[in-house]
């Protein structure tokens, strides 16, 4: 136990010293491993066998298709029409460019898998027209930050498909799991936004209210997005397997029809040419490429904590101290509360759930509703003061704006994250009902 | 220099590109001939396995040249003070190649003994030599690029710049 806990702290430093987080993992994993086993060939074995069998895991196909369809529909310009119909109907409500903002972060997170690139993407378009409204920096940046941690949990979801393949649970499960609990997402948001206008109205003032005629109009820009979204996840979760089309989609294929549907949404509106085609695809293999590098390093990681036994003597301690499991639970979202103020999300996933899955395997939860709360908690951490990414991504496509506003404006958000954690932790359902009513389950 | 290295991303992003454009027609193509006619493509999981190997690999020598990695920048203003950006990025880089060595060289006795035992794929019966070949290649290539990136941004870093 000892070894992995030195091991722990020397990927901590490794990686705080700018070395990347795969090749940390992956250095501290060999080196342990050899030191605990006492091989250097039986190890090298272990890394080079784990390095070839993994690049041909058929569950991986999963993380570029879903990356192409993300950004082939990104490429169609979808950002700014998922805004435009969400502003037609929220725009004439005090505070409704925000909740258009969160509305319309919802809908691009159910094609991108991303939370950086959704609060990015949305940065762009919904910014400068909160800003023609007068709306107050400190909210309308709070409402793209906020809404843009939706991308790792409504599905598609890049941080779901890791946790996944790390800790073997269905894919396909997971992102079912992971729809209501993001649907409670935009709601507590959309509270959020009300709060902060109730407190302060000026800070977000009524737009002026579209007609039906326009709402409609907006609505033909997203119909094509919105069927491709239901016919993914409809088929993913078994519910497009009726007369007379009988259409039931395991990840991988699910992943690719969204891709190819994405593609031709994207080409028969115009907006591809063969070179951004070329960009597209290159941009996926290079974001493929440094996933399964990560994935590597932390399976890798993953060996030489278990072979130096780390989970059986945490699983061991909590029996000696007849620690209910409860309590545990609320430690380890404490630490990942805490070390979410200081790592980035995917760095985070890959460091802890190695550790602390066994044990909460032992303790008898289910892998698919921990998995929701790790990126539930992963969620509040890209928010959270110092590091929260989000913010800083916001900053950076924004520029004249302080962090500490950003910060300020994101408490009510961040308070509700917090009431959504506390009920998907009192209420496991909320993560388990649509995942035990899948039709096929992978 | 920097013109060999585009030539070489190109060619190698290339080969990502088009495998990709395959993988996601192959995956449309299989779903929808067994929805229609029930006639799925039985040697589309192989392929699939196949495909997502030679993206990984043939983009991860890029991947490293351009230094894009995943890493935490936490400590990065404290690094740069110090004035130790460069020389700490140029010591990393050498030091995830070096690393590499050691996987690539057992990658090659594996898939040595792979080719001896003579392992097909399943449905098309392709060696599974020629892929493991492929990756250890790969890993070697990936390892050259990172050693010379750092060798590079420690003692020539204008030569990672394009000529003017």
């Amino acid at each position: 136990m000892t070894e992995a806990i030195v091991g722990f702290a020397a990927v901590l430093g490794l990686v705080l010293l700018r070395m990347p987080i795969a090749f940390a993992m992956g250095l501290v994993g060999m080196l342990g491993y050899w030191f605990v086993s006492g091989r250097f060939t039986g190890t090298i074995s272990m890394v080079s066998k784990l390095v070839i069998d993994a690049s041909q895991d058929y569950g991986l196909s999963v993380v570029p298709l879903f990356v192409l369809m993300g950004l082939f529909v990104n490429k169609g310009g979808i950002s700014r029409e998922l805004y435009q119909v969400s502003n037609a109907f929220l725009g004439h409500f005090r505070g409704g460019l925000a909740m258009a903002t969160i509305v319309a972060c919802g809908g691009f997170a159910a094609i991108c898998g991303s939370s950086l690139a959704t609060a990015a993407t949305m940065s762009k378009v919904a910014m400068p027209e909160m800003r023609k409204f007068n709306y107050h920096d400190s909210l309308s940046t709070a409402s793209i930050a906020a809404g843009g941690t939706l991308g790792i949990l409504i599905p598609p979801s890049v941080i779901l498909v890791i946790y996944g393949l790390l800790t073997e649970t269905s894919i396909g499960q997971l992102f079912i799991a992971g729809i209501i609990p993001g649907l409670i997402g935009i709601l507590g948001y959309l509270v959020a936004v009300r709060y902060s206008v109730w407190r302060n109205p000026e800070a977000g003032p009524a737009g002026p209210r579209a007609t039906w005629g326009q709402r409609l109009a907006a609505l033909r820009g997203v119909w094509a997005v919105l069927l491709l979204f239901f016919l993914v996840i409809g088929g993913l979760y078994g519910a497009l397997n009726v007369w007379p089309v009988y259409l039931r989609f395991s990840p991988t294929e699910a992943a690719g029809m969204g891709a190819f549907g994405a593609f031709m949404i994207a080409l028969l509106r115009g907006g591809l040419s063969f070179k951004g085609t070329f960009e597209v695809l290159k941009e996926t293999s290079l974001t493929t490429a440094s996933l399964f590098s990560v994935l590597i390093g932390a399976w890798i990681f993953s060996n030489f904590v278990n072979l130096a036994g780390l989970p059986e003597a945490l699983s061991a301690a909590v029996t000696a101290y007849d620690v209910p499991p409860w309590v545990v639970m609320s430690m380890i979202i404490m630490i990942y509360i805490v070390l979410g103020c200081v790592f980035e999300s995917l760095s985070m996933l890959l460091l802890t759930v190695p550790i602390f899955f066994p044990l909460v395997m032992g303790l008898g939860f289910d892998p698919v509703w921990f998995g929701i709360v790790v990126v539930v908690v992963t969620e509040i951490s890209l928010i959270t003061p110092p590091v929260g990414l989000n913010v800083f991504i916001l900053k950076g496509v924004v520029g004249d704006v302080k962090t500490s506003t950003v910060f300020r404006g994101v408490t009510p958000f961040w308070m509700m994250d917090i009431v959504r954690l506390a009920l998907l932790l009192l209420i496991p359902a909320l993560a388990l009902y649509l995942p035990s009513q899948m039709s096929y389950a992978h | 220099m920097y013109r060999l290295a585009q030539s070489l991303s190109f060619i190698l992003m290339s080969v990502a590109c088009a495998t990709l454009f395959f993988l996601m027609t192959m995956t449309f193509i299989d779903v929808f001939l067994r929805s229609s006619i029930n006639a799925p493509l039985g040697a589309a999981p192989e392929l699939t396995r196949m495909s997502v190997a030679i993206i990984v690999f043939a983009s991860l020598p890029v991947l490293s040249g351009r230094g894009e990695h995943i890493s935490v920048d936490l400590l990065d203003g404290v690094i740069a003070k110090l004035g130790l950006a460069r020389i700490w990025s140029g010591i990393i880089s050498l030091a995830c190649g070096a690393m590499l060595w050691w996987p690539a060289e057992r990658a090659i006795v594996l898939a040595q003994r792979s080719r001896k035992y003579g392992d097909l794929t399943e449905f098309l019966e392709i060696p599974t030599f020629y892929l493991s070949w492929f990756i250890t290649i790969m890993t070697f290539l990936t390892m050259v690029v990172l050693i010379i990136r750092g060798l590079l941004i420690l003692f020539a870093p204008r030569l990672m710049e394009p000529a003017k």
